[in-house]
């Protein structure tokens, strides 16, 4: 128990550490711009007001000395405050990129779940049957999609089912103009325009878990138990539900959260050709208009979601591996 | 061999250790040949780099067996500008709204995307590589400030960073940009794989052999660790350089990557196919082809990594 609990303190501390490096790199890129920093919090357009943009200087600081300005910097970023976004004065940054969120978690969180399940579902069956046609088959698929861009599988799903067959629309999170309402003809359009993406997101990166997963339990099934398994009568199913799987799974969380940094990345590129208004499409418009308080409002959040999702990986191992929790 | 190497004044342990070498390439040479697939990347992968090196006489044996009115050039505005036009005899892909030829830009494209898959790759390496094998063969306090920074790497989704670096860095689009940009943000899973190594070589008995010698921490990583490292370290750039090649291809689709008028990439292509509306116009040789390459592409360097990774990997070797 003691050397679980040192343990997560660690997990703990290292995380904070990182969160400061975080919002430190984030300082430091955002100040290298040439040119003064006013330019990275207030908006270049000549029409806005003088008294709007003095305003800005005046709370976050922008005159004052670098290191005053650095622990403003963190202290803001702590609560999550990165100023106006330029495109719309007034409205602050993080709030916009809050309200893209749910696109984003929408999109990321039904691929994620379906690439993990049926990943896992291929790679235990590949490895359980190895060397079969069904294992060199999805070994085939696998590779094909790791060396394909997710960009590109977008471009060519929608060429396939939206201006060829026009099976599903092309663009948006929902039917143009419209919001997202609770009624079943509402619900009905968010699934019909999700369906390209997540198979894009989705088919791109279940054979990366289909390989791990089956890498995982080919290391698993040389072990001595599994041989004592079989020796004691089990049947080959049973073997691999009670004694191959489970202990394949650490590896498995590990490199979930791991993937997760990949799955962002896939979700952006998606977003960018869907026109899916999630922080992803956010993100990449903001480089454009170079709304420097969007795109670190939009910087710091993900870094902070990652942080926490791979500190909650951490302790899920630290709780499932009996080396470590039974001391 | 040897006896060009003497002329040149080299010393005998040199010699020695270029025969070393070459006996170790040979041998790792006739396993990596059973390797059916590394086999097929491999070939693959020379067929894109004489293409990508000989590019222009490529397009001048082609114009001349297809009879086609001149040897085109990628940035030639041979055709109207506009929408595109489809595959002709003349234009086998068809043509883009910049009015050059898709089949000659694809050909040129090869050039810039393998060269920055290659450079980028250099770099992140050169860095992954330096920061693990010292964080590991120090430890104590400077292994933690290094991995401290490495986390924050690798908790940050490489699009993300590379997005905000291409946007943030001064100066305009450049290859040399795209190189940077790739190369400093790819190098932390390198690094943890590298102080993972170091750090079970490190207790091997020549180690201490070599230090109580007098040796200093510098030699010692240089001469004792890192050769043992790097085999893995090889086989592991390889697979570095499909990635790479992924990253370039989208941050050129993402607009952040290298000027299209001036440099043709496969990404900047696609990038191109998407805002001309490639689908609507039936062009779909626009987006397949260029896409398909880079599939291609990084598939071979994929299946040249796994094999070489399946010969130097001592976790792989054991299955």
């Amino acid at each position: 128990m003691k050397a679980m609990t040192i343990m997560i303190i660690r997990k703990v501390l290292n995380s904070v550490i990182t969160l400061l490096l975080v919002i430190i790199l984030n300082f430091a890129l955002f100040r290298l711009m040439p040119g003064n920093p006013i330019n990275v919090m207030v908006p270049p357009d000549p029409r806005i007001p003088a008294e709007y943009k003095q305003h800005l200087i005046d709370e976050y600081g922008l005159n004052d000395p670098m290191y005053v300005q650095f622990f403003t910097y963190i202290k803001n970023a702590l609560l999550f405050k990165f100023g106006d976004s330029f495109t719309d004065p007034g409205t602050p940054a993080m709030s916009i990129v809050l309200s893209n969120l749910k696109w984003t978690l929408i999109l990321a969180g039904t691929s994620s779940i379906l690439m993990i399940v049926i990943g896992m579902a291929i790679g235990i069956a590949s490895a359980w049957k190895r060397g079969s046609l069904f294992d060199s088959g999805s070994l085939a698929f696998t590779l094909f999609f790791y060396a394909m861009p997710t960009f590109w599988f977008s471009m060519m799903l929608i060429a396939i089912f939206a201006t060829g067959l026009n099976w599903f629309p092309d663009s948006g999170a929902l039917k143009f103009g419209t919001r997202p309402e609770w009624t079943w003809a509402s619900f009905v359009d968010l699934i019909r325009h999700l369906i390209l993406p997540a198979a894009s997101l989705t088919l791109g990166a279940i054979g990366e878990f289909a390989l791990i997963m089956r890498g995982s339990l080919a290391d698993v099934m040389t072990e001595d138990y599994i041989t004592t398994a079989r020796a004691k009568g089990l049947r080959e199913r049973d073997v691999m539900r009670y004694h191959a799987v489970p202990n394949a799974m650490l590896p498995m969380v590990v490199l979930i959260a791991m993937t997760l940094a990949f799955v962002v990345g896939g979700v952006f590129q998606t977003e960018i050709v869907f026109n899916y208004p999630g922080v992803g499409y956010l993100t990449i418009k903001a480089t454009y208009d170079l709304n420097y308080p969007i795109l670190q409002a939009a910087f710091f959040l993900i870094a902070v979601i990652m942080i926490i999702a791979v500190f909650i990986a951490d302790l899920l191992i630290i709780m499932m591996d009996p080396r470590i929790s039974v001391g | 061999m040897t006896s060009e190497v003497r002329r040149r004044g080299l010393s005998g342990p040199t010699i020695e250790r270029l025969r070393l070498l070459r006996k170790k390439t040979v041998a790792t040479w006739k396993v990596y040949r059973r390797n059916r697939m590394g086999m097929i990347g491999l070939v693959a992968l020379l067929a894109f780099v004489v293409i990508s090196v000989f590019a222009p006489q490529v397009m001048w044996v082609l114009s001349h067996i297809a009879g086609w009115p001149s040897v085109y050039g990628p940035f030639d505005e041979i055709a109207p500008v506009g929408s595109g036009l489809p595959p002709t005899k003349d234009h086998w892909l068809g043509t883009d709204f910049r009015g050059n030829d898709i089949l000659t830009r694809t050909i040129y494209g090869s050039r810039v995307s393998l060269l920055i898959g290659l450079v980028a790759t250099l770099v992140s390496m050169g860095l992954g590589t330096a920061v693990g094998l010292f964080s590991g063969f120090w430890g104590g306090w400077r292994d933690e400030v290094l991995m401290r920074v490495t986390d924050v790497f690798l908790v940050l989704p490489w699009l993300v960073l590379m997005i905000v670096l291409a946007a943030l860095l001064p100066g305009g689009p450049s290859v040399m940009k795209v190189v940077f940009v790739i190369g400093i943000t790819g190098w932390s899973g390198t690094a943890r794989m590298v102080r993972a190594e170091v750090m079970s070589i490190k207790n091997w008995t020549f180690v201490e052999r070599a230090r109580s010698a007098g040796a200093g921490d510098y030699y010692i990583v240089r001469k004792h660790i890192f050769p043992n490292v790097f085999p893995l370290v090889f086989a592991n750039s390889v697979l570095t350089v499909a990635l790479s090649i992924l990253s370039e291809s989208t941050l050129s689709f993402i607009r952040l990557g290298p000027d299209p008028t001036r440099v043709v990439t496969w990404g900047n292509m696609l990038e191109d196919a998407m805002t001309g509306h490639a689908f609507l116009n039936d062009l779909y040789l626009w987006i397949l082809v260029p896409g398909l390459c880079i599939v291609f592409v990084v598939l071979s360097f994929t299946l040249i990594g796994s094999a070489l990774d399946e010969i130097f990997n001592p976790k792989l070797r054991k299955r």
